[in-house]
């Protein structure tokens, strides 16, 4: 059978083939990528779109709950001074009640409850990066003296809470508004403190003890406030976990998805080198031969 | 003598027919790398003998014709592969510009998802933060750019498509009218006798040109060949030649319409302009839709959620993203139509504080749009759509190149010319011009030594 004789067509195909197989190689080593366009994996390419999306937000839920633990951790410290201090009254407004003090006893231990007062709303104002943690959503400072308030604040914020993305459709409440946890109309800390000055102030043992009862209970309502912002910070210890567990799951998704496997992609690329100059090597040997190259010349 | 004329006749016409097939050689060799030549070989028959009165009357070669070697049915076969070869090179070229827009580059729209999303959870940690509410301005501003540019490229892919055809139409009537040229000539040099083999293979490869333009159905007829478009439309009756028109049609692209000025321009299929049209008008207007209903529907949604919010001056949250009033090319119009971070509407209860809208907006991103889709699903479900329509493409065109590399191999196995076997022609057609030569010098020698039998009188 009479075969072509023109061969260029067929080597430059080969030639051609050999060259797509390099450029490929080459590409998946240099990129580190085997999909580097979406014809490459189709499917994959599409699955990279929820993971891109997925990987920017566990990378932000990462940092909210960060700055999240950190507003959480400085509440639950300014709570834990609150307590302190308010056992502090308990124990002059305990030492008051006894009926021996004398007036100007009694005077000094109207000035050191006077000083918790003023130290507690200064907690009750603290603010971390000008956020009042006490405020609600409000931005203004929480509380303010004014005179013809009962307890000689007014409270300037709201009773709205915050609460934090650290997941989709996963927040955390940040926040417990200073109406809730201070000036409370069942649990008024700020109020207790008050009526205890205004009992040492009168001198009165039955009211300078039932005003200290009353600053004790104040010490058990915001110990269990408190407990709403340790809740959310083992919520937030665990989310971190688990944020981490995502990152690791997504990364190795992406991988698994469109990262070349070095290894092959390398053992491709010095494949496709050999096939190439194999190619071009049997194409330089075969082109030039005609019969011609064997006939004497006419002499 | 008798014997001896007819001997001289033979040799003469050895010489004849030597020379014709030496001719033939040298022009095979001539044209051995011309585009389209097919081998001619040379039909040499012996003539007839009698016997007459103990003469040998007659006899010799004659040389009947030359023949170009060719496969009219593999010739078929490669002009309908190289028109769906042109059809898909030119889709495979489209949307691998196209494909590239939706690539996972840092600026493409899932990208941009990706920053809108992340900055509005930010934006929950710290909703006070100016720097957080600029950054959810400006990844708003990135998306719908990402939008604008990817429809600019799909529509800079199609108005590509669009000069194409123009092109193309242009190209296909310089080729009609060369083909109905040559079947005149053709036909005029079958008239006379000749041979009109060069002929035909020039025209075999104008006809292959034009297959690779626009898909074609050759026939033969009365009045030579007929070349119509694969939908009927005439190109070419004999030596008449129809030329197409390219008119700029309502949708202010390019239609092509037939000698009788009828828009043919749907029924068009396969080659260079086939390819193009189905790109243009089927191929990328199926995603324009697409990505213009997830312009609308997403920047709708987002739109929805900022109005449940109240911004940080304490108005009502105002539309985020603006669309074109058309209600046309959402993706190519969409702009962000708040002017500062202040009017994004973060607030659920108008405290400047809060940030109980902001898990609104997230939703957006993460809850299905009126489509049934969650914006990354449908804009993942695009990606996909384009990446597998690009990689059939490519898979085609190649599969395509293939078929006909083995068919150009079986036509070169008929009809190219091979160097080797004319060299050896050239040779057996030298030895017999040789030997030709040698039969008129022997007879001459022969008549000669019969004249000089009277005047020799040692015989």
């Amino acid at each position: 059978m009479r075969v072509n004789p023109n061969i260029v067509p067929d080597i430059l195909a080969d030639l051609q083939q050999s060259q797509v197989s390099l450029n490929t190689a080459l590409q998946q080593v240099s990129t580190g990528k085997s999909v580097n366009q979406p014809s490459d994996n189709p499917a994959a390419a599409a699955a990279m779109v929820q993971n891109t999306i997925e990987t920017g937000d566990v990378d932000q839920y990462t940092q909210n709950v960060s700055s999240a633990l950190s507003t959480v951790q400085s509440a639950s410290s300014a709570l834990s001074s609150v307590v302190t201090e308010l056992t502090q009254a308990v124990s002059v407004g305990t030492a008051g009640a006894t009926g021996t003090n004398s007036s100007a006893n009694l005077q000094s231990m109207v000035g050191q409850v006077q000083g918790i007062l003023s130290s507690v709303v200064s907690q009750a104002n603290t603010s971390v990066g000008g956020v009042y943690l006490f405020g609600g959503t409000g931005t203004s400072t929480p509380y303010t003296p004014d005179p013809s308030s009962p307890y000689g604040y007014t409270y300037n914020g709201n009773s709205d809470v915050n609460s934090v993305a650290v997941g989709d459709d996963i927040s955390v409440q940040v926040n417990v508004p200073g109406s809730q946890i201070f000036s409370n109309s069942s649990n008024n800390v700020l109020g207790s403190l008050s009526n205890l000055i205004a009992a040492l102030q009168s001198g009165d043992s039955s009211a300078i003890s039932s005003a200290t009862t009353a600053v004790d209970s104040a010490v058990n309502y915001v110990g269990q406030q408190q407990v709403l912002y340790s809740n959310a910070e083992s919520q937030l210890n665990s989310q971190e976990t688990n944020l981490q567990q995502d990152t690791v799951s997504l990364t190795s998704q992406a991988n698994n998805l469109i990262g070349a496997n070095l290894a092959t992609a390398a053992t491709n690329l010095s494949q496709a080198e050999v096939e190439n100059s194999a190619a071009m090597a049997a194409a330089a040997k075969v082109l030039p031969n005609t019969l011609l190259d064997y006939l004497e010349p006419p002499s | 003598m008798g014997g001896l004329r007819t001997a001289l006749t033979i040799g003469v016409q050895a010489l004849d027919v030597s020379e014709a097939a030496l001719d033939t050689t040298s022009n095979n060799i001539a044209n051995a790398d011309t585009p389209g030549y097919t081998d001619e070989t040379v039909d040499i028959s012996a003539n007839p003998t009698t016997l007459s009165g103990g003469d040998i009357v007659g006899g010799g070669a004659t040389l009947d014709q030359v023949n170009s070697s060719r496969d009219e049915l593999l010739n078929q076969q490669i002009q309908q592969q190289t028109s769906l070869e042109g059809s898909a090179n030119t889709e495979s070229a489209a949307l691998q510009q196209v494909q590239t827009y939706f690539g996972n580059t840092g600026t493409d729209i899932a990208s941009q998802l990706a920053s809108l999303s992340s900055s509005l959870a930010a934006l929950s940690a710290s909703p006070s933060s100016e720097s957080a509410q600029q950054s959810v301005l400006a990844a708003g501003q990135s998306l719908a750019q990402a939008f604008n540019t990817t429809a600019a490229g799909l529509t800079g892919a199609q108005s590509q498509a669009d000069g194409q055809v123009t092109s193309s139409v242009s190209q296909i009537n310089s080729l009609t009218q060369q083909i109905a040229q040559l079947n005149g000539e053709l036909a005029q040099a079958t008239a006379s006798g000749q041979n009109g083999g060069v002929l035909e293979d020039q025209r075999d490869q104008v006809v292959q040109q034009l297959s690779s333009l626009v898909g074609v159905s050759v026939s033969q007829s009365s009045q030579g060949e007929v070349i119509t478009t694969a939908n009927g439309t005439p190109l070419v009756m004999g030596s008449q030649s129809f030329s197409l028109q390219s008119v700029t049609g309502s949708n202010g692209f390019q239609q092509v319409e037939d000698a009788n000025g009828n828009n043919i321009t749907g029924d068009l299929q396969g080659g260079q302009l086939g390819g193009a049209i189905q790109v243009r008008d089927q191929t990328i207007p199926g995603y324009l839709s697409q990505l213009n209903t997830l312009a609308t529907q997403f920047a709708g949604s987002f739109n929805d959620a900022q109005a449940l919010g109240t911004d940080s001056n304490g108005n009502a949250g105002q539309p985020f993203f603006s669309l074109p009033a058309s209600g046309q090319d959402a993706a190519a119009g969409i702009s962000v139509a708040l002017t500062s971070p202040s009017q994004i509407a973060i607030s659920s209860d108008g405290s400047a504080g809060s940030n109980g809208n902001v898990a609104n907006l997230s939703a957006v991103l993460t809850s299905p749009l009126p489509s049934g889709q969650t914006p990354a699903n449908a804009y993942a479900g695009l990606v996909f759509q384009v990446g597998n329509d690009a990689s059939s493409a490519g898979t085609e065109s190649t599969a395509i190149g293939q078929n006909l590399l083995q068919l150009t191999n079986q036509q070169g196995s008929v009809s190219a010319v091979n160097i080797d076997e004319e060299t050896a022609n050239l040779i057996r057609y030298q030895t017999a011009y040789e030997a030709g030569a040698r039969i008129v010098s022997t007879i001459q020698q022969l008549s000669t030594d019969t004249l000089d039998m009277g005047s020799n009188q040692d015989y």
